[in-house]
């Protein structure tokens, strides 16, 4: 019951961290809607294009949107002491690294869920269409999470070069992006291509605590 | 085969094979261009341009090999606490970019004759495409570090995550249609190639060994030599 406790405590302290930054998470809100604007804008207002590649730029903002929230994921914790405090308490780094990325899926991939009904009014994109979107996306989000907190737990103690960690979540991105915009393009092999997402996650899940965990352990040892 | 994991005895042996090695890659690389040049015979199909294979295949061989020996070296590092696994991790690098990148540059320039295009996102050229990218980021993860013990960790657990690739470049011509053709030469069955082609790839390959076992030994020897003057 101790470790449940503490489960409980380390959320609400989350919770609170991200209500007193809430206008973070609505900034990445905006950026995601300008640059859908820019977008727009770029290639034209022609509704059949949009419709076409809608989808396709959804995604593409989406990860770079997520992307742009990695610099928080560990960096506070950990130059306040608060990562060390928390394995004083009896988390391994491999179970703090799992909190961290439900309680990143939670308070920063959730509200854009919220936010994506908007923007596929915006780009003409049917209804049918956006449930298969809404189910590729709560499994890319999170698959998404995981990555982020590989690479960000790995940059802790990179003080030159940020922008490394937004590279490295791209560049593994990429099968998630090719099978969760394959649904909605092929509807027809829906259940085989959530499977891929669905094993892709499992690897992804499987991997995280393992290698965030020893980076954040290494970057400790070696501040 | 204690050099292996032993820096000084790999200096040893380095001293040794170093010459031998360029030697033997300088004659393999003239015979192997003779060869390639003017005694294999012109393909059916693709003319002259067929030719550009006894560059394009070995270097795009030499960038997976790299990767797994990388890997390989990158458990050894972490698993075994053997630290002369980070070095080489570290010298390696680089080749590894070098051989994917002339494996990109001739493949295209192969491409554009036969298929048309320079580039077609095809899953082969993808995901070479995305090594390439894999061996940038190791090499600016170990410029951009500055603790030299966590930096090198940090990175054999970056190359340990990016091998997921290596098997999906293996295998992404089995696994979708794609426009490049599929393996001619495997272990497992009868290599479908004549042996007029096989003979000067096989040298070619050869050569391409040589040459990178010479820059690696050169870089590695760098390397053990800067880390000794850090550690005084």
């Amino acid at each position: 019951m101790l470790i449940l406790n503490k489960i409980i405590s380390f959320y609400y302290r989350e919770y609170k961290l991200n209500l007193s930054g809430f206008q973070d998470i609505l900034t990445n809100i905006i950026f995601f809607f300008t640059s859908i604007f820019i977008f727009i804008f770029s290639i034209g207002p022609d509704k059949e294009t949009i419709s076409n590649i809608g989808i396709g730029i959804i995604w593409t903002l989406l990860l770079l949107s997520s992307t742009l929230s990695l610099r928080k994921f560990y960096q506070d914790d950990f130059e306040s002491g608060n990562l060390l405090i928390m394995h004083l308490n009896g988390f391994s780094f491999g179970f703090i690294a799992i909190l961290k990325t439900f309680s990143h899926f939670f308070f920063i991939q959730v509200p854009f869920l919220l936010s994506i009904p908007v923007a596929c009014i915006l780009l003409n994109i049917t209804n049918d269409e956006l449930i298969y979107l809404f189910s590729s996306f709560v499994i890319g989000s999170f698959i998404l999470s995981c990555l982020g907190s590989i690479s960000s737990s790995m940059n802790l103690m990179n003080q030159r070069n940020f922008l490394l960690g937004s590279v490295i979540v791209m560049i593994f991105s990429v099968p998630i992006i090719i099978f969760s915009v394959g649904i909605i393009n092929h509807e027809e092999s829906f259940n085989s291509l959530i499977s891929i997402l669905f094993g892709i996650l499992l690897i992804v899940f499987a991997i995280n605590p393992w290698a965030s965990g020893l980076c954040i352990k290494l970057s400790l040892e070696n501040n | 085969m204690k050099f292996l994991i032993n820096p000084s005895k790999f200096n040893e042996v380095a001293d040794y094979v170093f010459l031998p090695v360029l030697i033997s890659s300088i004659i393999l690389f003239s015979i192997g261009l003779i060869f390639a040049f003017y005694l294999s015979p012109d393909d059916y199909q693709q003319g002259s341009t067929v030719r550009i294979m006894y560059v394009h295949v070995p270097s795009a061989w030499l960038a997976l090999l790299t990767y797994a020996i990388m890997t390989l070296y990158s458990i050894a590092g972490l698993a075994f606490r053997i630290p002369f696994g980070f070095i080489i991790n570290t010298a390696v690098a680089p080749i590894g970019a070098i051989f994917t990148l002339i494996c990109i540059v001739s493949g295209s320039l192969w491409g554009k004759p036969m298929w048309g295009t320079w580039w077609v996102w095809d899953a082969r050229l993808t995901s070479v495409a995305i090594l390439f990218i894999i061996y940038l980021i190791i090499i600016f993860m170990n410029l951009s570090f500055e603790n030299r013990i966590l930096r090198e960790k940090v990175v054999a657990i970056f190359i340990l995550v990016g091998s997921a690739n290596l098997p999906i470049v293996k295998f992404s011509v089995d696994w979708w249609n794609t426009l490049h053709q599929p393996a001619t030469i495997s272990k497992l069955s009868k290599p479908s190639i004549d042996p007029s082609m096989m003979t000067p790839l096989i040298i070619m390959t050869f050569a391409f060994i040589m040459i990178g076992i010479a820059i690696a030994i050169l870089r590695i020897k760098t390397e053990i030599i800067s880390r000794k003057s850090y550690l005084s």
